[in-house]
Formats: structure tokens, C-alpha cells, sequence
């Protein structure tokens, strides 16, 4: 009889990578800023099957082997990249967003890039900001550290610098801040 | 006649028509698109498309990464788009799925409207996909109990699967189409378990459906897809979605 549960950790050693992101630490409880050393089998290109024979190395950007057509799968594999990376605090809102704003699947990499690039010892953390007074809602990418100093809000500036001009005349918006949590 | 449900697991639906390098293509085409569509899908949208490909080479496997322009025309609801990219036209329609009664007409207008812009010598690809994300209400459950198509994995093996991936392609008609069907779980929320099947018929021989043929492809194509997603699920399921008779 075979079962699928996701609580389980006896797994053939081949899938033993799998359990750095398991299907648990995807549904957003815990962000995961080390990248696995094998390619998850969630996160492998969906259409592997046309090309047998290539390597399952993992591609490191959320590129589909054929260009997707498909908005539902380009924004569930740029989930998964995420999720290596950043700790998503409600991964059903920002799906319903991105479906909104399609636009910004190809500005958020950039952000987390950016923000990783001058906050390396950050953990980031996303969610949709709802505007509590108006009909209004977008991505907030929040940077943790363990100490603040004066240096935050200047590198916060030069992050931003990286990838907002990508956001002129698209709909939808992704803000860099943080919340002055720890991590 | 296939069965119809209330309660279709259908996340997106997407058909592609893909058009040889012969068919002369350049950067007004998405203009003259939008022009011919607007009336229906009037929110214009782009996106820069990044794809991988992997090439055989007397040095092993390469990878290369190209990049092209996309253009995505929506619905006012969001709901249906057009994407419009070098020789590429596609056709989505998102949750809920208006049935094949709302996503057909989509289709032939848009492939018409292409067809009215510029002169379209062959197809590459024609494909129709069904995204379905299918919920159950457990974290823990039999695959079989609800799935025909699944992972079956022998008795010395561990029962029990933290993840999986399954999946195989169909051929028809003389191998001129193929089917992929691919069974895997995605992050679910709330005690629940989320799978997504998806079936993606599509063109497997180059040029082997004429320009003119091409709607009667994907009439062809739609029966196929539903058949194999009936063969893929298990009556429980049939319940969950709740047939219309």
C-alpha cells in the first residue's frame, strides 16, 4: 500500500536532499537561506521528461527549460526559489497576488537578490502588505538582523537602487524595508 | 459527451500555438494583436521571458539562457490572457475555468486575429495543458484511493513517500501528438495535501498539422485531454468535483 505523508523522515538516500526543503518547511513556517546541495524534486523543471538524458543539476534562477507559457507554473517555480531563500509568511496571499501582478515575477528576484547582496547576514522575510484603509495591497520584502546599526537605512537605499527602475510602468509593487525584528 | 463537474480542479488551462522560423515575425506584431483584441482583453502587461535550454555538445551538456520579450494581454478580471512572444501566441484562461464552452471561442479568436495580422507558414508546436491542483482533506492519504495515475513503488522499498514525482508521456495518433501527464504534491496549507496533475497534449512532430487544421487539432486535442484526466482519477475524486449530469 503506498502512502504519501509528509512527516515521515525514512526516505531512499537518493531523495535525502529533498529533506533541506522538505514539503513542510515550504508551506512557509521556515525560511531556508541555504540553498540544497541537489536539486529538490519539487523544484525540478516541469517539463525534465521532454529532455531525458540532461543533468537534474538544479538551475540557479527560476527558468523553465521551455520558455512557460503557463502563469500558474512560472509563479509556483519562482515560489520554490523563493522558499529556498526567503521565509514567506503566507505562501496562498502571495500566490493570489502574483496571479494579480504578473509583472513582478521577473522584478522579485532581483529584490532578494539585491537585498542578499547588501544584507548577507539578513534573514528575509515576505509577505502582501493589505492597506488596511484603502483597497490597496503589495509585496513587502523585510530585512531582520540580529543588530541595527546607522549603516541599515543607506544599504536599504543602495538594495532598492538595484531593482527599482524595474518597477516603472509595471503593475504591482515589491518594498524593501524592515520591520526592525529579529531574525 | 465527457463528464462535466461543479467543482473542477482546474488552476489554468493554456493552449499554445508555436509557428516556424519561415513565418515572418517582428515587433509590431504584438501592436497589431493587441489591436485586434483589446476589445476583450484590454490590459496590456510584458514581461521579459528567460528560458534555459540544454544542447548536446562534443563537450557534454551545455546550458544556455535566452531571453525574449513577451507581451500579456488581459481580461478586465484578469481571469483569460494572451501572451504574444517571438512566433508564439498562447491563450490562458485561469480559476474559475470557464469550461471548454467559454475557453474555446478564446482560443479561435485569438489564433484568427493572428492569422488576420501576419501570414503564418507552419506550426512548430501546438499544445493544450491542464493544470489541475487537487486537494484532499488529510496530510496523510492513499494515492491509489483517489488517483489511477501515481507512483507505485515495490514492497522493499519504503511505503511511505516524503515526496514524488510521476510521471510519462502518451502517444497518439500515430505518435504525431504526445501526452505528458505529471502527478506531484505542492505545498498545501491547513492539515490538507495539494497535488498537481498536470496534462500537457501537445504537437510532438513539427509540421505535422497544417496552418489550416490547427483548430480542429485542438478540438481533437480537448477530447484527449479530458480522456486521459478521467483516466487518472478514481471515483472519489469524481465525487469531490461534484459531476454535472
Amino acid at each position: 500500500m503506498v502512502t504519501y505523508c509528509d512527516m515521515v523522515d525514512i526516505v531512499p538516500s537518493i531523495y535525502r536532499p529533498q529533506l533541506e526543503t522538505s514539503l513542510v518547511r515550504l508551506q512557509g513556517t521556515g525560511a531556508e537561506d541555504v540553498k540544497p546541495e541537489f536539486a529538490n524534486i519539487l523544484t525540478l523543471p516541469r517539463g525534465r521528461l521532454q529532455s531525458s538524458g540532461t543533468s537534474l543539476a538544479a538551475v540557479d534562477f527560476p527558468v523553465p527549460q521551455r520558455g512557460s507559457e503557463s502563469v500558474v507554473i512560472d509563479i509556483e517555480e519562482l515560489m520554490e526559489w523563493l522558499a529556498r531563500r526567503v521565509r514567506i509568511e503566507s505562501l496562498d496571499s502571495m500566490g493570489k497576488y502574483l496571479l494579480q501582478f504578473t509583472e513582478l515575477l521577473d522584478v522579485i528576484p532581483q529584490a532578494v537578490e539585491a537585498a542578499k547582496k547588501h544584507f548577507p547576514e539578513a534573514q528575509l522575510v515576505m509577505d502582501v502588505y493589505q492597506d488596511p484603509e484603502i483597497d490597496d495591497s503589495y509585496l513587502v520584502l523585510y530585512i531582520r538582523l540580529k543588530h541595527y546599526d546607522d549603516s541599515v537605512i543607506e544599504r536599504l537605499e543602495k538594495a532598492e537602487a538595484e531593482f527599482l527602475n524595474q518597477l516603472v510602468n509595471k503593475r504591482g509593487w515589491i518594498q524593501l524595508t524592515t520591520d526592525f525584528r529579529d531574525p | 459527451m465527457g463528464k462535466k463537474y461543479a467543482k473542477p480542479p482546474i488552476v489554468e488551462a493554456v493552449c499554445e500555438f508555436r509557428l516556424t522560423p519561415e513565418t515572418r515575425w517582428d515587433l509590431t506584431v504584438p501592436g497589431l494583436l493587441y489591436e485586434r483584441l483589446k476589445g476583450s482583453f484590454p490590459q496590456k502587461e510584458q514581461r521579459m521571458i528567460r528560458e534555459v535550454e540544454f544542447i548536446q555538445g562534443p563537450e557534454g551538456l551545455k546550458q544556455q539562457i535566452r531571453t525574449s520579450e513577451r507581451i500579456m494581454l488581459f481580461t478586465e478580471d484578469k481571469k483569460m490572457l494572451v501572451q504574444v512572444g517571438p512566433r508564439l501566441l498562447a491563450i490562458n484562461v485561469l480559476k474559475p475555468y470557464p469550461h471548454w464552452e467559454g475557453f474555446k471561442p478564446r482560443i479561435e479568436m485569438a489564433w484568427q486575429s493572428l492569422q488576420a495580422a501576419i501570414e503564418v507558414q507552419g506550426l512548430e508546436r501546438i499544445g493544450l495543458r491542464y493544470i489541475n491542483h487537487i486537494e484532499l482533506p488529510a496530510q496523510s492519504v492513499e494515492l491509489a484511493e483517489y488517483f489511477e495515475f501515481y507512483l507505485s513503488v515495490g514492497q522493499r522499498l519504503p511505503q511511505q513517500m516524503v515526496s514524488f514525482l510521476a510521471g510519462a508521456e502518451f502517444s497518439y495518433a500515430d505518435d504525431r501528438d504526445h501526452c505528458r501527464v505529471q502527478l506531484t504534491p505542492i505545498p498545501g496549507s491547513g492539515g490538507k495535501s495539494l497535488f498537481m496533475l498536470d496534462i500537457d497534449y501537445f504537437l510532438a512532430r513539427p509540421r505535422a498539422v497544417e496552418v489550416v487544421d490547427a483548430l480542429a487539432w485542438v478540438e481533437e486535442a480537448h477530447d484527449r485531454v479530458k480522456e486521459v484526466f478521467e483516466g487518472c482519477i478514481t471515483d472519489k475524486l469524481r465525487e469531490m468535483f461534484e459531476e454535472v449530469l
